[in-house]
């Protein structure tokens, strides 16, 4: 298959990146890693005039710890990298787990998490994560920047709230609370290159060790036409004792937050008993992780 | 005893550091000056008539060179079996699938050439298409082919013994159905080809194929040009298993391009397209009912078999008398009753793929002998023990088993997975399962009726003797028949393996029928061992009248020749071979004669030494009608242990470990065996587990692409334990018979029958994926 003919633009700072971006707007596709965009022009779903890589602008490919309180992950990062890094699996596990789980080697080599955020597909890998940890990403545009909380991002399959001349250029996370731990569970036919047929995020704070949860959220993918936070299941969850019931009971009630529909992949009926199931094994994994806490 | 110098080793692939280098040479890596490039048109719909095509905006865009369409290309019906030729190149009067070829375009570029296929507008009428197997041969479903009625492209009737009067003897009769789903063979490298006419008007194709020869006949049949005017040359193959076994459109159409136009032409199938050409397994439906005594003694089968073939017939006759020859063994059956039929459907053709008839309905059968050994209360590797045929006996359909041994491969399991300690034994959600199989080693005919040789090999010596240069038709396909050729070379004429060179996979070279029905190392073997006793014994002939020996008592051995076992006194010799290469730095040295100097003593007075081998088999199988398909001069067959832990509240399955034992008559390259032993029961695990080309409700394909369409990957494929069974086969080159196809037989029932271990459900459909594995658990709770 050959790539439709574009006129190809490599800016080296992110002011002539953002430049062009206001320039040819919707006229322009950000090339990343290139997993997803080249896929669609050579399927000519797409077709853009101009393709603007973002591999040359300093900074986009960098994750910057800031001082134990959070973590700042240029837009640019690939998957193979959050897989390995040790601060990412640490205190931020639910997205390292899905980093290592998106694709297969090769596809995580050059995927980037900013291409698979802006890419809004409702089973991607990375947004629950993202989501159950809070995230902010960073917009820039030539007339400004806006932070939007991760939760507000998506608008449905393959739509964001990123205007044509804005460009993504990083997340930024907090590093959760003491007593936290988190998770991420994939379900696909294979155990690599699958796309989930249900995908779901967790993380839980504890009080202490032992003590009840204080905080929880729960993500869902590939269950809506945008992943979706499973608000009524985490308002069960607060502030109770954990225990295997109540993860089974949380997994019922995210059920009634999704709409899944039925596709090759899967059918709808199974898709729901799927996401009671992984919602309690996610919730247990995370609860597992939250107890074994360390400074 | 054996006592092989290059025979049963770990050889390194003689392709292997091209290929690991990247210097291999495919199709698509060809370029030729003045090359044009070509694309299909293909039909939209599934069913339609072809009211109009109108090219003219086509021919007039800039850089096209030509466009063609059947006005062109003539209405010549080809196919596989000349019994039902029913394709033309191009579609004239009707499209019949989505994907069927109408026209094709030669431009400077492919962008071009592509913009141009556009360009063509085709006026269809839209005719009722019918997807179902079951649906198209019920009265009123529309009709794809005049010719034949029903859409049924073959029905296939059998009865060997008294299949109803054994039945009602027996003391517990068990039936059990399947079905199984479109496979598609996902090699790696989509066809490709170079097709370029000479200024004499000779045509030759480069193309990735696994039969040059089959290729060469058709495309002079199509193009009508004389045979001797196709040469058909295959670089290297990126795979084939089955699907790459018969000419293509897009072979014919580069080389009518090409006759067209007077340029080179290369085409690519793009992943796509590969799906829609297809030719790869069937979707197969199986009924069967088994007849046993209490002890457990099979006494007879009923088989019923309905496949889905697609738009055309391929090799589908074949492939349907296939799903009940190949239950013949190998257990003894005292009666089998066989109905099959191939219905037409408006989809893409079906054709061979990897244990070509016989997978699904060894699934259904291997699941059936456990259903019934549980009812008997026998344990089920004793029940296949007790049944298994030996070397020398024959099926109730007349194949004879030359070699077989099915009995050491099924204790090679037993034994091997520790079967007596886990069967039964497992926990809930732990399960274990075996299954048996075999297969021919080469078909017994051509698919074309000929008394033709099914190979010759040529072997030439290079001029000072120390080079042998094998010379044949076979297709090299990844599965290392140059290798094993050179090493049959090699250990003929008793010299190191590193002194031999193939040349193979061109028309030119010899006649061999190529790389399907597992036949290679048998029938080009035998030719090629052949080929290499002439040579030797031309060698031996010469060096006996100088060294007043009889030329049976001087033998070839690691390059060295011996006079009645010993080193003779040939010191003139070697005088006479360092004088004629005066000045040379790689004098003859050692206590020995070499075979470099005793080829060159021979080169010197016959001339250039060339030795000649053929094979083919003698008259095989019985006098009832399609006896034919199912003969072979020998068969392989294998044995298999699975374990597997099913996810009790998902239903996905992973398969934990694979036991393997596969009777090859005799390993010639022992790392090929194991890595043919591997490869089948990754390519069984993934159509049990995994695959299925979808297609919605228009009759297009949802999952043509090696991301939706879902084959193992290196995490979903447990390490395997492979126990190679060597039998020596009586019939075989040195006692070798085939390992391609035979090891995938036993993959899926035994994953099916370790499933049921595992979790009490059994699963008659595949794929057997996580959600219909789940419901039908939760199926099985409903029920009391």
């Amino acid at each position: 298959m050959l790539l439709p003919r574009f006129e190809y633009h490599e800016p080296t700072t992110l002011e002539d990146a953002l430049n062009l971006l206001h320039e040819l707007g919707g006229n322009a596709r950000v090339l990343a890693g290139g997993t997803d965009l080249l896929v669609k022009m050579k399927r000519k779903l797409e077709k853009p005039s101009h393709v603007i890589s973002v591999a040359r602008v300093p900074g986009m490919d960098q994750i910057i710890p800031r001082n134990g309180h959070a973590v700042t992950i240029g837009a640019g990062v690939t998957a193979a990298e959050l897989a390995r890094n040790e601060l990412v699996m640490d205190r931020f596990t639910p997205l390292a787990i899905a980093a290592g789980k998106l694709g297969a080697p090769p596809i995580r080599n050059r995927a980037s998490i900013g291409g698979n955020l802006a890419n809004a597909r409702p089973a991607a890998d990375f947004p629950p994560p993202c989501m159950v940890l809070n995230a902010t990403l960073k917009l820039k545009s030539a007339k400004g920047e806006r932070d939007i909380p991760v939760n507000d991002f998506f608008r449905g399959p393959g739509e964001t709230v990123i205007e044509p001349n804005e460009l993504l250029v990083s997340l930024h996370i907090e590093t959760p609370p003491p007593w936290s731990g988190g998770s991420y569970i994939k379900l696909g036919a294979r155990k690599a290159m699958e796309i989930s047929m249900v995908n779901v995020a967790a993380m839980i704070t504890l009080q202490s060790a032992d003590g009840p949860i204080v905080d929880v959220r729960i993500a869902l993918g590939a269950v809506a036409p945008t992943p979706v936070r499973a608000l009524a299941a985490e308002d069960l969850l607060v502030g109770a004792i954990p225990s295997e019931e109540l993860f089974r009971k949380a997994g019922e009630i995210g059920v009634g937050m999704c709409s899944p529909i039925t596709d090759h992949r899967g059918t709808m009926e199974y898709r729901c008993m799927m996401i009671e199931v992984l919602t309690k094994r996610c919730l247990t994994e995370a609860l597992a992780r939250a107890k074994a806490w360390k400074p | 005893m054996r006592d092989f110098q290059v025979l049963g080793a770990r050889a390194p692939r003689l392709d292997a550091p091209a290929k690991s280098t990247g210097q291999a040479k495919y199709a698509d890596d060809l370029t030729m000056s003045g090359m044009l490039h070509g694309a299909l048109l293909q039909s939209p719909i599934a069913h339609g008539k072809i009211l109009n095509i109108d090219t003219s905006k086509a021919r007039k865009l800039k850089g096209v060179r030509a466009v063609v369409t059947a006005r062109e290309a003539g209405l010549v019906k080809y196919g596989v079996s000349p019994a039902r030729y029913d394709e033309t190149l191009y579609c004239h009067e009707k499209v019949r699938y989505v994907g069927d070829e109408i026209a094709a375009v030669a431009a400077v570029d492919l962008e071009t050439a592509l913009e141009a296929v556009e360009l063509i507008k085709v006026d269809y009428e839209e005719l009722p298409a019918v997807f179902d197997m079951f649906e198209a041969m019920k009265e009123g479903a529309p009709q794809l082919h005049a010719e034949f009625p029903g859409n049924v492209t073959a029905e296939v009737h059998q009865e060997f013994g008294e299949t109803g009067a054994l039945m009602a003897q027996c003391d517990l009769v068990v039936d059990h159905t399947f079905l199984s789903k479109r496979q598609d063979a996902a090699f790696i490298e989509p066809h490709s080809c170079l097709a370029v006419f000479d200024l004499q008007g000779k045509l030759t194709l480069h193309t990735s194929t696994q039969v040059p020869h089959y290729v060469m006949r058709t495309v002079a049949m199509v193009l009508r040009i004389p045979v001797g005017d196709v040469r058909v040359i295959k670089p290297c193959v990126g795979g084939g298993f089955g699907p790459k076994s018969e000419a293509t459109p897009l072979e014919m159409s580069a080389c009518l391009l090409s006759k067209v136009t007077g340029r080179p032409v290369r085409m690519n199938y793009t992943r796509e397209q590969v799906f829609l050409h297809s030719r790869a397994r069937h979707q197969f439906y199986a009924e069967m009912s088994l007849g046993v005594k209490k002890d457990g003694t099979m006494l007879a089968l009923r088989n019923k078999a309905v496949l889905d073939g697609g738009a055309y017939t391929s090799f589908g006759i074949a492939t349907v008398y296939y799903s009940g020859s190949l239950l013949g063994g190998p257990y003894r059956l005292q009666a089998m009753k066989y109905d099959g039929w191939r219905a037409y459907t408006n989809k893409p053709a079906c054709g061979a793929q990897r244990g070509h008839g016989g997978v699904a309905h060894r699934a259904c059968f291997e699941q059936l002998l456990d259903k019934t050994a549980d009812e008997l209360g026998i344990d089920p590797v004793e029940m296949r023990l007790k049944n298994v045929m030996v070397a020398g006996q024959a099926t109730i359909n007349e194949l004879n088993m030359s070699s077989l041994g099915m009995k050491e491969c099924i204790e090679a399991v037993r034994d091997g997975s520790d079967w007596k300690n886990k069967k039964g034994k497992l926990p809930k959600g732990k399960g274990i399962g075996s299954a048996c199989g075999f297969f021919v080693s080469g078909a017994g005919y051509p698919i074309y009726r000929s008394d033709t040789y099914h190979s010759t090999v040529v072997i030439k010596v290079a001029e000072d003797g120390g080079t042998v240069t094998v010379l044949t038709g076979s297709a090299e396909i990844g599965q290392g028949s140059d290798t094993m050729l050179a090493m049959i070379a090699a250990e003929t004429l008793g010299i190191p393996l590193e002194c031999v060179r193939v040349l193979s996979g061109d028309t030119e070279y010899s006649v061999d029928l190529g790389a399907y029905s597992s036949r290679q190392t048998l029938m080009t073997g035998h030719a090629a061992k052949e080929a290499a006793e002439s040579v030797r014994r031309q060698i031996a002939e010469v060096l006996s009248v100088h060294m007043g020996c009889d030329a049976a008592h001087i033998t070839f051995r690691n390059g060295n020749v011996l006079f009645r076992g010993g080193p003779g006194d040939f010191e003139k010799l070697r005088q006479g071979y360092i004088k004629e290469h005066r000045g040379w730095t790689d004098p003859p040295g050692g206590d020995y004669l070499t075979f470099r100097e005793a080829a060159r003593l021979a080169f010197l007075e016959k001339g250039t030494l060339v030795g000649t081998g053929k094979y083919k088999p003698p008259r095989l199988g019985g006098a009832y009608k399609g006896a034919a398909v199912g003969t072979s001069p020998a068969y392989g067959c294998s044995a298999q242990v699975v374990e597997v832990s099913v996810d009790l509240e998902t239903g996905q399955v992973s398969v934990d470990n694979m036991t393997d034992a596969h009777d090859c008559g005799l390993a010639i390259n022992l790392t090929s065996v194991e890595g043919q032993m591997q490869g089948s029961l990754s390519m069984g695990l993934g159509e049990c587990l995994f695959e299925e080309v979808k297609f919605d409700s228009r009759g297009r394909i949802i999952n043509a692409s090696l991301g939706e369409y879902k084959i193992p990957t290196a995490l979903d494929m447990p390490n395997v334990k492979s126990i190679v069974v060597e039998s020596n086969e009586p019939n075989g080159p040195y006692g070798a018979k085939e390992v391609g196809e035979g090891a995938i037989m036993p993959t899926i029932p035994a994953i099916l029958n370790a499933i049921y271990d595992a979790t009490g459900v059994r699963i008659n459909e595949l794929p057997v994926t996580a959600e219909r594995l789940y419901m039908a658990m939760k199926e099985k709770e409903k029920k009391p």
